[in-house]
């Protein structure tokens, strides 16, 4: 497929209108160690092959758009020295997908000087499609687009990784595409941050941005694209790509987000309060289909009660089995000691002493917090084994 | 819970439906002969509140009547709750009704529910019944399910007994709970506390462990791979500067500039070196000149003073030889006159000594006298004191003369002794008479010893001969006492003791005279003779009278004459000198002139031995070597000033040329790093170690997140635990308490002052301790088991009524073995309870039971 320059005309003038794909952080090759999954699971393996799945939504999103050019504006892949057989699959990939040139830019996970073989390999073997920016010196992708890319040379530059693009030349009346790879926000206040106003100052019509895995949009010609496929509980959204439709310079660009992500990654609160039916709280965030591509964590907070609780990782359990991941946490979850919940234990003799004691461990303010969690644990075990024993 | 009725219809011989009751309150007694029902009865109220009614099981069947059919059985009971009938049937249409009124409150399931919860006593914990089965005595009898039966019915009654020991132990749920934490704490970790070998703590430590080894690994081989990275880097950058064509030309052309410049300052060198030489050998030749010529003149100088001084010399050893003459002349003369005067001395010394001596012998005569005197009277003390000491030589001395003294008292003791111990006599002669009776001659008077062998002359009568016996020791004393002293006067040849005092006398005496003369002598010549001899020698002897002259004068003479001889000594000596002097003054004029001959000889051999030369020639020779000299020297000169730097040049070469084998030495090393490092570096990226270490990473933290998991799971199982034992064991000795205090007073109307120990973990009765002995149950007889067993159920079914759930007490043919007196004791113990209790007892003794009063009750058809 040929870039699709759609002519037109615009103010009396014969407008050319450029159109690509900006995406970023595709993280091939991460194996997802962490997640736990049932040993009858699939999961790490799913997840694996929807981020290669990516490589085909790409293309195929490029397609339905009429773009010809697919911006990966850094971390395609997750490690600078990923196996033979993530490169060459990926590779291939790419290469499967007719008329989609590639242009990809070495993020802070495949920097330069860390992965210099897998750049090495991409530029001597990846095929007339695929083309590795290797250097921040402009490159006309299209007639009349000039793609300015900063390549990360280093995992902590310890600079403004877009600090080139302002001198870059090009020639006039073309579009100047930015392509860079770093945080907007300088959490660190090291200066090695993308300025905000970098479009305005490098006079781009558009700066693609990778690292967010999120989409982001910093301003009407800066935007992170975000990752095709989520791989972490932040973003709360499938993963996207931008359709970027570029005009004439200076004019602003249109985008189009399409969902590329196979897996939803969601972390939901569930805040509750005493008297609250925790099950039917939890129901209410659950999302009612899809679950077997949802992963789900969810943040119990608040204050319950002993059969709350119990209800709730009953409720929990019974639910997980049902998503591609599912995780309560409840290290934030207060428990209230009722009476009444310490009497369904027993309402006296031993186990309500036992009980009676764990209770005052639990809330003893003089303790330390692990005294006090495993107190209040181990209270909360005695009420299921009463609980499960009544049953 | 009390019963109020039984009902049983189509149960074992009760083909119909009878019916026992109303049962009231407090003891009630159903006494029959065998065989009349009381055990079926029993059975059936038993399966009513036990067996569900689903169940066809042995003891369900048991019930079957013999013609067959369902058997059913119904109570009405009540409850705090009111009054209430159950019912069931089994094996055939089975079902559980309960009934209030005539109100179905439940059936089925749920009426098992409601009739397991009245038994059980449900949530709100049980309340059971108590039972006592014919011929289980003790309370551990039974089948295994009846032994578990009855053990959680004792759990589940110790648990409601009173208030303030609610459920005390926690009953079966604490035991499920213990289980459950015990099992899950025991999948973990062992009974020491630490990861079980094959659980899942042990796992994950050994899972962290591994995956920890492997990140470690990777983490090295990533950061190998990232230093062969920066390594290649370097490597490349240096091979590139190293293989640079322009760098490589310019080493090249720097190369052989050197080596040129090398060769043209060696070159250069070699040109100065020989002109040097030729410097040198110039030089050589005007120093050869100037020694030759030198040498010639010094040895014609040498042999012109050589003749001068050997003529000097020729001239004063003329002048020595007459000096010589002359003092040998003086010489002969002076020692003529010095032997003369030396002889007139001699004789003049010679006449003044005799003068001298002549004097001296005048003046020693008086003292030759005297000395002559001493020494005669000195040889007569010597003489005497000699005499004196030749007397003493044999004599006696006092010593000796002490001895015989000694030896001469030891024989008078002993005679003394003897003629003590002899018979004494004594003759009474008669007035007028004169006659006198004498022993051996001499006349007795006063008593005296009997002598040995005396003889008595009687006069007038005739003799008397004695024999005297005895005293023969003291006869033997005197023997050796006498024998001694004689043979000591024989040893020195002395006849008596007188004899002896008288030698030892003139010994003595002849000591005291040489000793006087020795006095004398050491007076007269302390030193002893001969230097009184000597002394008198030195004296001479007056000589004859001659002439010689006046002494003044032969010292005159003398002193004359020695002047003489002195003056003539010393002009002689004067003499020999001047003689000497002479001589030695010849001798070294003599060596002088063989010495300048010497030299005079030598000087000659040496210019004989010079080349002949015309001195005008050498001189013309050493002036044209100069010339030589002089002009290589400047040419040495020029060809310096115009060097180049060899050593400067040979070191550049050499730098130059080290620099160039360093280099390709460096990019041969350089290719075989790169080429190494390039296949370390493909290796590493194929493998994909980064993303290998990223895994290990995450699969670590994984690890760590599930071990930690573990760890708290672990604390919290512990925790647990330890708040499940502790609360029950004080629960447990809350539970004794109510138990004993129930019981004592039961056990005191069979066996004052006994009481029951417990077994800690089936709570039951173990021990029985009697007059401080403690006695095992199971050695008991069989009615003191029963017995226990009873009372125990009974001080149970109190604490249960005290907690507002009474049980009632069902006793099925309890007390079998006991004997009479025992029996009404528990009569007592019954109906001691029975104001708080419902019991209902069972029994076949009816003679026995007749006495225990109660209110009676009959099975009676309904």
């Amino acid at each position: 497929m040929c870039s699709r320059l759609i002519l037109g005309r615009r103010g009396g003038a014969f407008m050319a209108e450029f159109r690509f794909i900006h995406s970023s952080d595709l993280h091939l090759g991460r194996r997802f160690a962490s997640m736990q999954q049932a040993s009858d699971d699939n999961l790490r393996g799913r997840l694996m092959e929807a981020r290669f799945d990516a490589i085909a939504k790409l293309a195929g999103v490029a397609r339905a758009e009429g773009a010809g050019h697919i911006l990966l504006a850094g971390d395609t892949f997750d490690t600078p020295a990923p196996s033979a057989a993530v490169l060459r699959q990926a590779l291939a990939a790419m290469r499967d997908e007719p008329g989609v040139q590639w242009w990809l830019l070495p993020g802070n996970h495949d920097n330069l000087r860390e992965a210099e073989p897998l750049w090495q390999h991409i530029a001597q073997q990846g095929g007339e499609t695929i083309h590795p920016l290797l250097r921040a010196v402009p490159v006309e992708i299209a007639p009349g687009v000039t793609l300015l890319p900063c390549p990360i040379t280093h995992r902590d530059m310890g600079r403004d990784p877009s600090a080139d693009l302002p001198a870059m030349p090009s020639p006039e009346g073309n579009l100047r595409l930015g392509l860079a790879h770093g945080g907007v926000v300088d959490f660190t206040e090291s200066g090695a941050h993308i300025p905000p106003d970098r479009d305005r100052s490098a006079r781009l019509d558009y700066l693609a941005l990778g690292d967010w895995h999120g989409g982001v949009e910093v301003s009407a010609r800066t935007h992170y694209s975000g990752s095709p496929e989520q791989d972490r509980f932040t973003h709360g959204q499938r993963g996207h790509c931008l359709s970027v439709t570029l005009t004439t310079p200076g004019q602003a660009p249109h985008l189009r987000k399409v969902e590329t992500g196979t897996f939803l990654w969601q972390q939901k609160d569930c805040a509750l309060l005493p008297g609250q039916d925790a099950v039917e709280v939890l129901q209410r965030l659950l999302p009612t289909s899809g679950r077997r591509a949802v992963l789900l964590r969810v943040l119990a907070s608040g204050r319950c009660r002993l059969p709350d609780q119990a209800a709730l990782t009953e409720a929990a359990a019974e639910a997980a089995p049902e998503f591609a991941y599912f995780e309560l946490r409840s290290d934030a979850l207060a428990l209230d000691y009722e009476t009444a919940d310490l009497d369904a234990i027993d309402k006296g003799g031993a186990l309500r002493m036992a009980a009676n004691a764990l209770r005052a461990a639990a809330e003893d303010d003089a303790a330390a917090a692990e005294d006090r969690a495993i107190a209040g644990a181990a209270l909360g075990r005695l009420y299921a084994y009463v609980r499960a024993g009544a049953e | 819970m009390k019963l109020r009725s039984v009902t049983l219809c189509n149960v074992r011989r009760f083909a119909g439906t009878v019916e026992v009751g109303p049962i009231a309150d407090g003891l009630n007694v159903l006494s029959d002969a065998n065989e009349q029902g009381k055990s079926t009865l029993f059975d059936a109220i038993q399966a009513l509140f036990f067996a569900p009614h689903g169940s066809a099981s042995k003891e369900v069947k048991s019930l079957r009547p013999y013609s067959g059919g369902a058997p059913e059985v119904s109570a009405v009971v009540e409850t705090a709750d009111g009054v209430f009938t159950l019912s069931k049937r089994w094996l055939g249409k089975a079902q559980a009704q309960v009934h209030r009124g005539d109100r179905l409150i439940a059936q089925g399931g749920a009426a098992e529910d409601w009739i397991s919860a009245l038994v059980t006593g449900g949530e709100a914990g049980p309340s059971g019944l108590i039972w006592v089965r014919q011929g289980l005595l003790g309370l551990s009898e039974g089948t295994q399910k009846e032994r578990e039966a009855t053990l959680n019915a004792r759990r589940d009654l110790l648990s409601s007994v009173t208030g303030e020991v609610e459920q005390l132990t926690g009953g079966r749920r604490m035991d499920a709970a213990l289980t459950l934490c015990r099992k899950e704490l025991l999948d973990y970790a062992t009974a020491t506390g630490r990861p079980r070998k094959d659980g899942p703590w042990n796992a994950a430590e050994e899972r962290l462990a591994e995956v920890t080894a492997r990140r470690d690994a990777l983490q090295k081989a990533v950061e190998d791979l990232h230093d062969a990275l920066a390594l290649r880097k370097r490597r490349r950058a240096e091979l590139a500067e190293i293989e640079d064509p322009q760098a490589i030309a310019l080493r090249k052309d720097r190369l052989e500039a050197a080596e040129k410049a090398f060769e043209t300052a060696k070159t250069h060198a070699d040109a100065l070196a020989s002109q040097a030489q030729k410097v040198d050998i110039a030089r050589l030749s005007v120093t050869s000149l100037t020694a030759r010529q030198t040498e010639r003149r010094e040895v014609e100088a040498e042999v012109a003073e050589a003749s001068a001084a050997l003529a000097q010399i020729a001239a004063r050893c003329t002048v020595s030889r007459d000096a010589v003459t002359e003092a040998e002349l003086a010489r002969q003369h002076s020692a003529r006159i010095s032997a003369s005067a030396q002889t007139a001395s001699k004789e003049a010394a010679a006449l003044c000594r005799k003068v001298r001596d002549h004097a001296a012998a005048r003046q020693g005569q008086a003292r030759r006298a005297e000395l002559a005197e001493r020494l005669r009277l000195a040889e007569i003390a010597r003489s005497a004191a000699e005499e004196a000491r030749a007397q003493t030589v044999g004599g006696l001395d006092e010593k000796a003369l002490r001895q015989l003294e000694r030896l001469a008292s030891e024989m008078q003791q002993a005679r003394a002794v003897r003629d003590a111990a002899a018979p004494q006599v004594s003759v009474s002669y008669e007035a007028g008479q004169t006659g006198r009776v004498t022993l051996n001659g001499a006349p007795v008077e006063a008593p005296l010893a009997l002598p040995e062998g005396g003889v008595f002359a009687l006069p007038g009568i005739g003799e008397l001969h004695l024999r005297v016996a005895g005293g023969e020791a003291q006869k033997a004393q005197v023997a050796r006492a006498e024998q001694a002293f004689h043979e000591a006067l024989a040893a020195r040849n002395l006849p008596s003791l007188d004899a002896a005092q008288r030698a030892a006398e003139q010994h003595a005496a002849a000591l005291r005279r040489a000793e006087e003369a020795a006095t004398r002598l050491e007076t007269l010549a302390p030193k002893g003779l001969e230097p009184l001899h000597a002394d008198l020698a030195a004296i001479p002897a007056l000589t004859s009278d001659e002439t010689l002259p006046d002494a003044d004068a032969a010292e005159n003479a003398l002193v004359a004459a020695s002047d003489a001889a002195l003056s003539a000594q010393e002009a002689d000596v004067r003499a020999a000198a001047t003689l000497a002097q002479a001589e030695s003054r010849l001798s070294g004029d003599l060596a002088a002139q063989a010495a300048a001959a010497d030299r005079k000889r030598r000087a000659d051999a040496r210019l004989a031995a010079l080349p002949p030369e015309a001195p005008e020639g050498l001189a013309d020779q050493l002036r044209r070597a100069v010339l030589t000299l002089e002009a290589e020297e400047a040419l040495l000169r020029d060809k310096s000033a115009a060097a180049p730097d060899l050593i400067g040049a040979k070191t550049t070469r050499d730098r130059l040329r080290s620099v160039a084998e360093k280099t390709e030495t460096e990019r041969v090393s350089l290719r075989e790093d790169l080429a190494k490092l390039e296949t370390q570096i493909s290796l590493a990226a194929e493998s994909g170690v980064e993303e290998a270490l990223a895994e290990a990473t995450e699969t670590q933290t994984a690890a760590a997140r599930t071990l930690a998991h573990i760890q708290f799971e672990v604390q919290v199982l512990r925790r647990l635990l330890d708040a499940l034992e502790q609360a029950r064991a004080e629960a447990r000795d809350r539970y004794f308490a109510p138990v004993a205090k129930e019981l004592r007073p039961l056990l005191h109307l069979l066996w004052p002052d006994a009481e029951l120990e417990w077994e800690d973990q089936t709570l039951l009765p173990s021990h029985l301790v009697r007059d401080g002995q403690s006695e095992a149950l199971d050695i008991l007889s069989g009615g003191t088991q029963e017995q226990i067993a009873l009372l125990v159920r009974l001080a149970f079914a109190r604490m249960l009524a005290h907690a507002g759930r009474p049980a009632p007490v069902i006793l099925d043919d309890a007390l079998i073995f006991s004997d009479d007196t025992r029996i009404e004791r528990m009569f007592d113990a019954l109906h001691r309870q029975a104001g708080d209790l419902q019991i209902l007892v069972l029994s076949c003794r009816q003679r026995a039971f007749r006495d225990l009063g109660g209110h009676k009750l009959v099975l009676r058809p309904r």
